[in-house]
């Protein structure tokens, strides 16, 4: 179990957080600490934001550290630089939580080569729904603002799956970590969470010495909250999608074009299984079973690709939504992901992204330790 | 000349009565349609080979869950043909796919219908078609646009069938409520609905007739074109435009057009070493990652455009809202006009780039 | 706007025609510009449409294709789907507002060096005319 930190170092409070955390990130670049940095960046028609791997400082002041929304996974940015093995450039990502734990579950993949990566995490009070900010940009950059400003880490604008994500905040992965959070006058610290971490703050010539247990009380509060929100949202999921039926009726709107897919950070694979020939049915056998059903719904597998997809990536799902955010037919695809994955993780006693020496479970297996179904059955959470 | 079927009934209702004849007297082996699902307010495509369950089909109703034209291309080995009640623009796409080896002609009976515009898939998903149709029945009839249909359906001239074996009568068809009226054109569907009793008369079927509705279908294309003006702002107004694009493909995986099962753009082509990632990245100062956002539009306009037969599943599906149909739609015509080629038309006219002629574009390359 | 930078121009030649006539203006000791950055291929219907649009964006200044006259292919017809698939990017680049005249498609024979330094002069005075590529400092492309 990694020590809990206690100490972090204090930053300016009279800047926008913001205006803080780039600070930071241009000492890191200017002690040579680290050679680009990737953060989000608002787009030049400023209706979005993008991943971008910033080399030359004077771009960062265009930074946004916490985008209000999160139309790409942070892991699918970093992995598609450091897919093909090390990079020569020492790399800090700036990211939400969600996207630190999918990119160590991808690490664990080969997808993303994580030497010369150091990893920053912040408090996360979640991310506003696609939909909803693209209607009305401006309208979506003022409730982030104010979200932010207020703490408000309870906001009923965030997204179904951020409001009961109890892993928001400081991660035993992260590198370092600035706390948004916080209950003192506009106090920010910035965490150092491992030995990297720790030598990142010497190379910029800073100091954790200030105690941070006031936030860290107020964050276990929060995740309390949170934890208690998802077992009861969790009780609504299960119904929606417990019995074939439900299943069916939760999935009806499902029009198989696969963006769950494409948004899913842990969805790698070039050509999906369910799009191969190991799947996808001949005419012959489209006939055969419309013949011996009556009718068959076209396209086929719709159901078989959400059952199927659960089975090959819950154990790493790390609830980050952005399959909802995609679908759309609006199919609460991301709640019910979590909810399964959680089940599913349960099972090994495994939780996504944690750790980067655990070994996703399908991967490696004990000699002993199948249960009965029944008590698998028993233990799906309500 | 064409063979006229007149049903005194509903046109929908008319049409099942069709469909039910052809299954029932094992004409054909099995009938591809929209059909009502069992969760209320829902519906899908289906394959249905027992007549029984024909009562819940919709052939008609205005919706593009998907695109039928990239179903029926997978639709390969067939005894017998399969009647297929399609829109037509899924016929045109196709007809597109055919000439591409993706399909084959041989296996369907082809009906399709004067169509008055598809619907989002926000109608779906917000339970509202149900309570749009009875309007939209009426606006489609009496020739006008109904308000609530895609915007890429108002600007779309080709909304009569070609390559039909049967069309429908439903655009300004106003005894559609009480008489169905389907003309058949091909001997294929003579000869298969020959023993089907109702009224048979002659005629022609008129295209010439919807002048006026393809006038103001036109007439939209060309302010909804304006719309986009990324003639006139060059590459910003690209990036403008295209910014939001969060590179899932969305687009290409419902378009009937993008058969391909790896897109070129997801292949290891674009998978780059580090040591070229880093070049970009020295050069610029900055690099968006994931890459090729705005490479991938290009480079699936100059794959597809000219074949684009906008239905719209594009902008349907995007996460970002991009209006990728209009875009594909615009510049694919630019395009297909050089070769005075329309997506659909013909399945003898082939696709533009496949083929070429020894004397043409003399100044090109010379200069 | 004329300015003084030395434009990048990337050239597909083929090889049995353009790049020999290239060589041929080399060896009679004819100067074309040192903008032009050869890639030789074996026909220039080798040249995929999203090779210009990659140059382009990846900051080429211009992207020239050269190859042999319509009716000379090394391999009959190779050049005849070039010119189409030109044709088409290059439409497209117009209905985008992106600068098409920075493509160009030029049919030089083994035998044209002089018309090999002709093509490639001119060319990279228009492009200079034009100035640089802007899509060298788009970051959000």
């Amino acid at each position: 179990m990694k020590k809990i930190q206690t100490k972090g170092v204090k930053i300016s409070s009279n800047k926008d957080y913001r205006d803080s955390i780039v600070d930071i990130l241009k000492k890191m670049l200017q002690s040579k600490s680290v050679d680009a940095v990737l953060v989000p960046m608002r787009v030049p028609a400023k209706d979005s934001y993008a991943w971008i791997l910033v080399k030359d400082e004077k771009l960062l002041t265009e930074a946004d550290p916490a985008a209000p929304i999160m139309p790409i996974q942070g892991a699918r940015a970093l992995s598609s630089f450091s897919r093909k093995g090390q990079s020569m450039l020492k790399i800090a990502a700036l990211m939400r939580p969600c996207e630190i734990r999918a990119t160590i579950e991808l690490s664990k993949l080969n997808q993303v080569n994580l030497e010369n990566v150091t990893l920053i995490s912040y408090d996360c009070p979640g991310a506003l729904p696609m939909e909803d900010y693209l209607n009305d940009p401006e309208k979506g950059e003022k409730k982030f603002n104010d979200i932010l400003k207020k703490l408000d880490f309870q906001n009923k604008s965030i997204k179904p799956v951020c409001k009961i994500c109890d892993q928001f905040s400081l991660l035993p992965v992260s590198d370092l970590h600035f706390t948004l959070f916080h209950d003192q006058n506009n106090t920010m610290f910035l965490i150092a969470n491992s030995n990297r971490g720790n030598l990142v703050l010497k190379e910029i010539g800073m100091e954790a010495s200030h105690t941070v247990s006031a936030w860290a009380n107020g964050i276990q509060e929060i995740k309390d909250k949170r934890a208690a929100q998802k077992k009861g949202r969790f009780t609504q999921i299960k119904k929606m999608v417990e019995g074939f039926n439900s299943l069916l009726a939760t999935f009806s709107d499902c029009i198989g074009c696969h963006n769950c897919q494409s948004a899913c950070p842990i969805c790698y694979c070039r050509q999906c299984y369910f799009d191969s020939e190991s799947v996808t049915s001949g005419t012959d056998l489209t006939m055969l079973k419309a013949k011996k059903r009556g009718s068959i719904s076209l396209p086929q597998n719709r159901i078989m690709f959400q059952v199927g997809r659960m089975s090959h990536m819950s154990l790493s799902c790390v609830s980050c939504g952005l399959c909802t955010d995609a679908c759309p037919v609006s199919i609460p695809v991301a709640e019910i992901f979590s909810y399964v994955a959680h089940n599913t993780q349960k099972q090994f006693s495994y939780s996504s992204g944690e750790n980067k020496g655990e070994p996703i479970p399908l991967k490696t297996f004990k000699l002993e330790e199948v249960k009965g179904i029944q008590e698998l059955v028993e233990d799906a959470e309500a | 000349m064409d063979q006229v079927l007149t049903i005194k009934k509903s046109t929908e209702a008319g049409l099942i009565d069709l469909l039910t004849y052809l299954l029932k007297n094992k004409k054909v082996s099995g009938v591809c349609s929209l059909r009502k699902t069992k969760k209320q307010g829902k519906f899908d495509y289906a394959l249905i080979t027992d007549p029984e369950l024909l009562h819940d089909v919709v052939p008609l109703h205005p919706l593009m869950p998907v695109n039928a034209g990239k179903m029926l291309s997978n639709m390969i080995k067939m005894e017998m043909p399969v009647a297929a009640v399609i829109k037509p623009c899924e016929l045109r796409s196709f007809i597109e796919l055919v000439k591409r080896s993706q399909g084959k002609l041989e296996n369907f009976l082809l009906i399709s219908y004067t169509c008055g515009g598809a619907l989002p898939l926000t109608a779906t998903v917000e339970n509202k078609v149900d309570t749009m149709l009875p309007d939209y029945g009426k606006t489609v009839a009496a020739g006008n646009e109904f308000e609530h249909i895609r915007e890429i359906c108002k600007a779309c001239e080709y909304f009569v069938p070609f390559n039909a074996d049967a069309t429908v009568s439903l655009l300004g068809e106003t005894g559609a409520d009480s008489t169905c009226k389907i003309f058949l054109h091909s001997d294929k569907a003579k000869e298969i609905l020959q023993g089907f009793e109702v009224e048979k008369t002659e005629d022609e079927f008129d295209r010439t007739g919807y002048d006026q509705i393809r006038e103001r279908r036109k007439k939209y294309k060309e302010e909804l074109f304006k719309q986009i003006k990324i003639q006139d702002t060059g590459l910003d107004g690209m990036i403008d435009v295209f910014g939001r694009c969060i590179g899932c493909h969305a687009c290409s995986r419902v378009c009937p057009i993008c058969y391909c099962v790896l897109c070129d753009f997801e292949s290891s082509t674009y998978d780059y070493d580090n040591t070229i990632m880093e070049q970009e990245l020295s050069r610029k100062g900055g690099l968006r990652l994931p890459s090729d956002t705005i490479l991938y539009q290009i480079g699936r306009l100059s794959h597809m455009s000219f074949s684009c037969i906008g239905c719209g599943q594009c902008t349907e599906v995007c996460p970002s809202d991009i209006p990728v149909s209009v875009i594909f739609r615009k510049c694919g015509e630019k395009v297909a006009e050089i070769f005075e080629y329309i997506p659909g038309r013909d399945v003898n006219e082939q696709v533009p780039v496949t083929i070429f002629k020894e004397e043409e574009f003399e100044e090109i390359g010379e200069e | 706007m004329t300015s003084d930078f030395t434009p990048k121009i990337v050239s597909f030649l083929c090889k049995w025609c353009t790049y020999s006539g290239a060589d041929l203006a080399g060896t009679s000791r004819m100067k074309y510009p040192p903008s032009i950055l050869p890639i030789r291929v074996m026909c220039s219907s080798r040249v995929n449409p999203v090779f210009l649009v990659k140059s382009f964006f990846h900051g080429a200044d211009g992207v020239l294709i050269g190859g042999c006259h319509p009716g000379d292919c090394h391999y009959q017809s190779g050049n005849y789907h070039t010119r189409r698939r030109f044709i088409i990017l290059s439409k497209i680049f117009e209905c985008l507002g992106l600068e098409s005249e920075r493509l160009k498609l030029a049919w030089i024979s083994a035998a044209e060096g002089a018309r090999f330094v002709k093509v490639t002069t001119e060319f990279t005075q228009k492009i200079k005319n034009m100035g640089e590529n802007p899509a060298k400092r788009k970051i959000f492309i």
